[in-house]
């Protein structure tokens, strides 16, 4: 149980069956996340990373399936399938060995039962306990996550929780189970920055305290630098760059990631011009352009190659994947 | 020791009154804004309380710059952005625009003024009415104003509509047909089809995606060189503020708390909380990432603001003078801040500003390394 990672995906298709067509909004991803590691999954809206992370928990709504590929879950020294695992098994997984946070704690959250009860009742659905048992148990972690006053929070309701506190319950229910892995969809994006940084020094400390790992959805290319150990950006359904946290933000190969770095305004590019842009938006699922997907917005692009033919995600130095045809040219 | 020099600051800082400098300059002065708004409960709609979201609050923004308001949600940045406008009525203060007291116009002349300043909203989805075409949009405003005949105002639509990188096309299609990024553009051509010199601009690209965000930062720029406005630009995000704006104020709880010219701000700030605001931004360069400051608790509910600072129950360095007297402005050349320690460190070093943002950064550090560390036991507190 060393080496192998505790999860991974192999070419993941996730569709849409509308009238307009079958859109692979997930189109072949891969991942692995070790034990007690942070992967970060960055993308703009539309990319598929959130459809990604429903995917793993089967929780995509329908018109949405899960069309082909392989998701593995290692559980006691075995390899779960959690594509084809039946529904009874797999909603011991969620919750227990998968925890979620969601961006939007007060809609993920029942407004009519005490954050207590709700915390108790992930304990209890999971493990035989007595009542009392789970209402210690939620007390615990309340502590854990470092609620303020937690005895008297037990019997609030989340309308009376500042966004924080809130999202400190929501994670105080991922973790109560003590899952293997946390999927944590923009946890901190509904938040001010010094909320924020409080909420991501809490998921970093747990992580070392319990040796969880953590997948990290977010759009916020800051945050993926300062938490995770590896990253991925998603383009169009696909993953386009994928390597070491430190690796990426200091060479990366992809042009699309290249431009999102260069697109973010900060004081040092002060008078220094207009930011430099990438032209055109995010292309919808039913218009993915033929070939490499990002070839339309893209100022290296060379025909026909990249429009013709699909990059394959390529080995460039140790760890640093990519996909774009011309990557050793671009950023030599 | 902490006393004496208080009172020192005291006299040296200059008083409420005249925090504004020289108003007749500027576009926009404001001069110790108030808004607040009644707390009322029962049958008899009795006021039980004040929500002070705007407590006195002092700038001015000389024609042509960008004035960045930052803080977090609750400040009341947004509030002062629709005060100035009376979008909101301001209950105290003064607002002037183009030497005239806005809220002293009758409602004739304030929609005449209101020509002049005009509002780009955050969320480019709730601002457009989806059952008006952009041509109705863009024409409201021109038609309310009287502004050219039929022809002239197309003209002035098309005109606005390229400026702000759409086609004429746009003009017969609704909201719902636009992206995000091209919603907010069409929200930018209807403030500017007006002709306005000064633009509220309230979180105008913080419901963008980054890739688009880069290009209405460059739009709101160039607008800005092009036609000469002046900007109060509104956001939480202080990268996009430090980019675009001249000058940046800091708001906490009503109140400004800091203000300067932004890289004066973003390389020394000097309050507490500047600094903890920007070392919680993360950075993708390590270089630029500074020692995390972490503020325990949660922003007050300005129904009850704190005695003596408003900051001081998430302060790292807060005395007890922190408690009980509010801190007195310190003008360092144009670089304002209202803190004790800050005060104290300014005198100490002599007006460095520089040396005293490193004092109190490294204070802070001292302060907020030693307890809550990481690796406490499990169940403690």
């Amino acid at each position: 149980m060393t080496t192998a990672p505790l999860l991974s995906i192999h070419n993941l298709v996730t569709v849409f069956q509308t009238p307009a067509g079958r859109l692979p909004a997930v189109d072949g991803v891969s991942l692995a996340i070790g034990r007690g590691r942070t992967l970060g999954l960055v993308g703009e809206s539309g990319c598929g990373k959130s459809v990604t992370a429903m995917s793993i928990l089967r929780l995509v709504a329908s018109p949405g399936r899960i069309e082909s590929g392989s998701i593995q879950l290692a559980v006691d020294g075995e390899s779960l399938e959690l594509t084809s695992l039946p529904e009874r098994r797999l909603r011991e997984i969620r919750g227990g060995r998968i925890g979620m946070i969601f961006q939007e704690p007060m809609t993920s959250l029942n407004p009519v039962f005490t954050v207590g009860d709700q915390i108790a009742e992930v304990v209890r659905l999971h493990h035989r306990a007595t009542r009392a048992a789970a209402r210690a148990r939620a007390l615990e972690m309340l502590k854990l996550v470092r609620v303020a006053d937690p005895e008297q929070r037990l019997d609030a309701y989340p309308h009376q929780l500042s966004g924080g506190m809130r999202q400190r319950v929501m994670i105080a229910m991922a973790l109560a189970c003590e899952p293997d892995l946390v999927i944590a969809d923009e946890p901190t994006t509904a938040l001010d920055v010094t909320i924020q940084a409080q909420i991501l020094e809490l998921l970093d400390d747990l992580r070392h305290r319990l040796g969880t790992a953590i997948l990290l959805i977010t759009h916020d290319l800051g945050v993926v630098a300062e938490t995770c150990d590896d990253v991925a950006v998603m383009y169009a359904g696909r993953i386009i760059e994928q390597a070491p946290a430190a690796e990426l933000f200091s060479r990366p190969l992809h042009p699309y990631t290249i431009g999102l770095l260069a697109a973010r305004p900060d004081a040092d590019r002060r008078g220094g011009g207009p930011l430099t842009t990438i032209p055109g938006m995010v292309p919808p699922p039913q218009e993915f352009p033929s070939g490499c997907r990002f070839h339309p917005r893209c100022s290296h692009a060379q025909q026909p190659r990249c429009d013709g033919e699909v990059p394959p995600l390529r080995e460039l130095s140790p760890g640093h994947f990519v996909r774009c045809h011309y990557a050793e040219e671009i950023s030599p | 020791m902490t006393e004496l020099r208080q009172g020192d600051h005291q006299q040296a800082a200059t008083g409420p009154a005249a925090v504004a400098p020289d108003p007749e300059e500027a576009l926009v002065g404001v001069e110790q804004l108030e808004t607040h708004f009644p707390i009322r409960k029962g049958l008899l709609r009795r006021q039980v309380g004040l929500v002070r979201a705007v407590d006195g609050v002092s700038f001015a923004i000389p024609r042509g710059q960008t004035l960045g308001l930052v803080g977090e949600s609750g400040c009341g940045k947004t509030t002062v952005g629709r005060s100035l406008l009376r979008l909101i009525e301001p209950t105290g203060g003064r607002v002037q625009f183009a030497g005239r007291d806005v809220r002293g116009q009758s409602r004739a002349d304030l929609r005449r003024l209101r020509r002049r300043m005009q509002i780009v909203f955050q969320d480019p989805y709730g601002s457009l009415n989806p059952r008006m075409k952009v041509r109705s949009i863009l024409e409201e405003g021109l038609l309310i104003h009287g502004m050219g005949d039929r022809a002239a105002r197309l003209e002035r639509m098309t005109a606005a509509l390229e400026r702000t990188g759409l086609a004429a096309a746009a003009l017969d299609r609704y909201p719902h047909e636009f992206s995000g990024g091209q919603r907010q553009r069409i929200a930018i051509a209807r403030a500017v089809v007006l002709e306005p010199e000064f633009l509220v601009l309230d979180e105008p690209v913080s419901a963008l995606d980054v890739s688009i965000q880069a290009q209405v930062i460059n739009l709101l720029a160039e607008l800005r060189q092009e036609l000469g406005l002046t900007y109060l630009f509104i956001s939480h995000d202080l990268s996009v503020v430090e980019y675009l704006a001249d000058q940046v104020a800091v708001m906490y709880l009503g109140r400004i708390v800091e203000s300067a010219a932004a890289e004066q701000l973003c390389r020394q700030p000097l309050h507490p909380y500047t600094q903890a605001l920007f070392s919680a931004v993360p950075s993708v360069e390590p270089s630029r990432r500074r020692q995390r400051i972490v503020l325990p608790g949660d922003v007050p509910s300005p129904s009850r603001p704190p005695g003596g600072c408003r900051f001081h129950p998430r302060c790292p360095l807060a005395e007890a003078v922190c408690r009980e007297v509010d801190p007195p402005q310190v003008d360092l050349a144009g670089h304002r801040v209202h803190c004790h320690v800050a005060g104290r460190e300014l005198d100490r070093t002599g007006g460095d500003a520089t040396a005293a943002s490193a004092a109190i950064a490294a204070a802070i550090t001292a302060a907020t390394a030693a307890p809550a560390g990481p690796s406490q036991p499990r169940s403690d507190a």
